[in-house]
């Protein structure tokens, strides 16, 4: 009986804390919103990180578009080839990219790649005491440290996923064209006859923005709110990439059957 | 006030040279600058202070020392307004810091200095950078003019070659001092100090002594130093506290402390490791545990 009372217990206190720090996040969210506006006096704090956080992002986003884009191209072939469709293989691959894959796989790479390295950075500045420090010398951290920082995160994210998705068309022209022998001019023309620039890029785009706005939050909130130890910091560094690839594969269903459900 | 700046860090810059005696001074107890009253605090079910009292001379160094893990930092960081006390007053100027909206309360700390531990230099700019941030921050001065107050600043530490220096590529003592000089860089009313001395070496240890009393005496100002290093810390303070088991156990002119008859006082001046502070953590009888088996592995 004791025991089951513990097993409740704590099944009760991991549920309280898991509550509390979802109010912290938002308590925090509350907080950045409106340090945001400040970004436009200081927009060389913005561009320091845009560099940061997107520009040295760009290659594993390149380069993983292309792949993609390659492998989707091969892959839309063999399954169109049987039925005499191969013509439609650039529509396969640009609605998967610009609906789908650019946006959610953009948004992975960039939990794994920018997202682990915001939470790394800001917690330790939190662990080496330079943002008690800053708060000390009347500096406001969430300002000056986390609102570039989530703006930068912000606006990046659909630029990537427009390159990601831009890399991976190019990529699949490569193979469908250049190695399989489909025609270019059928190759864009299907592409261009069935991608709609509001349903399909525009929501692309709203995809991608919000997965963005999603991703970066979690990282600058776990970085923010970590434990200042070395244990501390990785398990946020690991909350930061669970956490935002969870939520960006829920978050694709759910905008998903909103945008495309007829 | 940015002659004021200059006229101080020249005069800092000055006195430094010259290689006065460190002496310390009687305080004036009468003028406080900072007033804790029945201030309690706690961590979880852990109580770090019970209901204790301060008065903190504006001009001086005020010394508040006592073992490991007593909330010296804590202090600090109420004093700062950082953490908020569960019952009770900390008045600083006059301020209730506890009572003030943020703008008012980012107002009062423009006028604090403080110095961690770790010296907490923004790590992404260089020496000379983290002594010009405030400066960037709170003034509209021109880049010339915050050369010239950084540099005089560094100066004043012994800092001024290494301006350019990262601060990955300082030793801890080095920091620390650079970390003085962007602490004074608004020329405060009052610097804080956490743990100034701790993993120094001797050398760096006596630079520190002697900038701390110096710059307090160059600038007038109120500094207080947390530490446990008893001999360091009392060389230079005016008066000192010394707090344990959330409560001050005593207080007073060093002069004073060293001639103590309180049994505590006597335990943490002479570094005793039994007494009133015991050599055991609160634990069961040891046979209970070694022949029982109490202890859980």
């Amino acid at each position: 009986m004791m025991l089951l009372l513990d097993k409740l217990q704590s099944i009760g206190h991991k549920a309280l804390s898991s509550l509390q720090r979802l109010g912290r996040g938002h308590m925090f969210l509350l907080q950045v919103l409106p340090a945001l506006e400040g970004m436009l006096f200081r927009p060389s704090l913005l561009i320091r990180q845009m560099y940061s956080v997107g520009v040295l992002t760009l290659l594993i986003i390149v380069v993983a578009g292309l792949f993609v884009g390659m492998v989707m191209a091969l892959q839309s072939y063999y399954a169109l080839v049987d039925f005499g469709a191969e013509d439609s293989v650039s529509v396969m691959l640009v609605l998967s990219l610009l609906r789908e894959l650019g946006p959610v796989i953009t948004a992975l790479l960039f939990a794994g790649r920018a997202g682990s390295a915001l939470t790394a950075e800001i917690g330790l500045m939190k662990a080496t005491e330079q943002l008690s420090g800053m708060e000390m010398m009347a500096v406001n951290p969430i300002e000056r440290v986390i609102a570039p920082r989530f703006l930068a995160g912000f606006l990046s994210m659909p630029l990537l996923a427009a390159i990601f998705s831009a890399v991976g068309v190019m990529g699949g022209y490569l193979v469908a064209v250049e190695l399989l022998g489909l025609d270019a001019g059928a190759f864009w023309s299907q592409a261009i006859a069935n991608v709609d620039l509001y349903h399909d890029l525009g929501n692309g785009m709203i995809k991608s923005a919000v997965f963005g706005f999603v991703v970066v939050w979690i990282a600058v909130f776990e970085g923010y709110d970590c434990v200042p130890t070395s244990d501390g910091l990785s398990k946020a560094t690991t909350r930061t990439v669970v956490h935002s690839s969870l939520a960006v594969l829920g978050l694709d269903f759910v905008l998903t059957a909103l945008m495309f459900s007829e | 006030m940015h002659k004021q700046v200059q006229a101080h860090t020249i005069h800092a810059q000055i006195i430094i040279i010259s290689d006065n005696h460190l002496a310390p001074r009687g305080p004036d107890l009468s003028d406080t600058l900072i007033k804790i009253r029945g201030m309690k605090f706690s961590r979880g079910e852990r109580m770090i202070f019970d209901g204790i009292d301060m008065d903190i001379p504006r001009k001086g160094v005020t010394a508040i020392m006592g073992p490991s893990g007593t909330g010296k930092t804590t202090l600090l960081k109420l004093i700062g307004g950082q953490l908020r006390p569960d019952a009770g007053s900390i008045e600083v100027d006059g301020q209730n810091v506890h009572k003030l909206r943020t703008s008012q309360l980012y107002a009062l700390r423009k006028r604090m200095g403080m110095l961690f531990q770790s010296g907490a230099l923004l790590t992404d700019l260089t020496v000379f950078e983290n002594v010009a941030y405030p400066l960037r921050e709170h003034t509209r001065l021109s880049e010339g003019m915050i050369r010239q107050l950084v540099l005089l600043k560094l100066n004043a530490v012994g800092l001024r070659g290494a301006a350019q220096l990262m601060p990955s590529e300082l030793s801890g003592g080095m920091a620390r001092r650079v970390a003085m000089a962007r602490a004074i860089s608004l020329d405060p009313m009052m610097i804080m100090y956490d743990e100034p001395f701790t993993g120094q070496d001797p050398i760096s240890k006596g630079v520190l002594v002697k900038l701390i009393r110096e710059l307090n005496d160059v600038l007038d100002i109120c500094s207080i130093v947390v530490s446990h290093d008893v001999s360091e810390t009392l060389s230079i303070a005016d008066y000192a506290y010394v707090v344990s088991d959330g409560e001050v156990v005593g207080h007073g002119h060093p002069d004073e402390l060293n001639t103590s008859d309180s049994e505590w006082i006597k335990q943490f001046m002479d570094g005793l490791a039994d007494g009133p502070v015991p050599f055991h953590y609160s634990a069961a009888p040891v046979l209970d545990d070694l022949i029982a088996g109490n202890l859980k592995p």
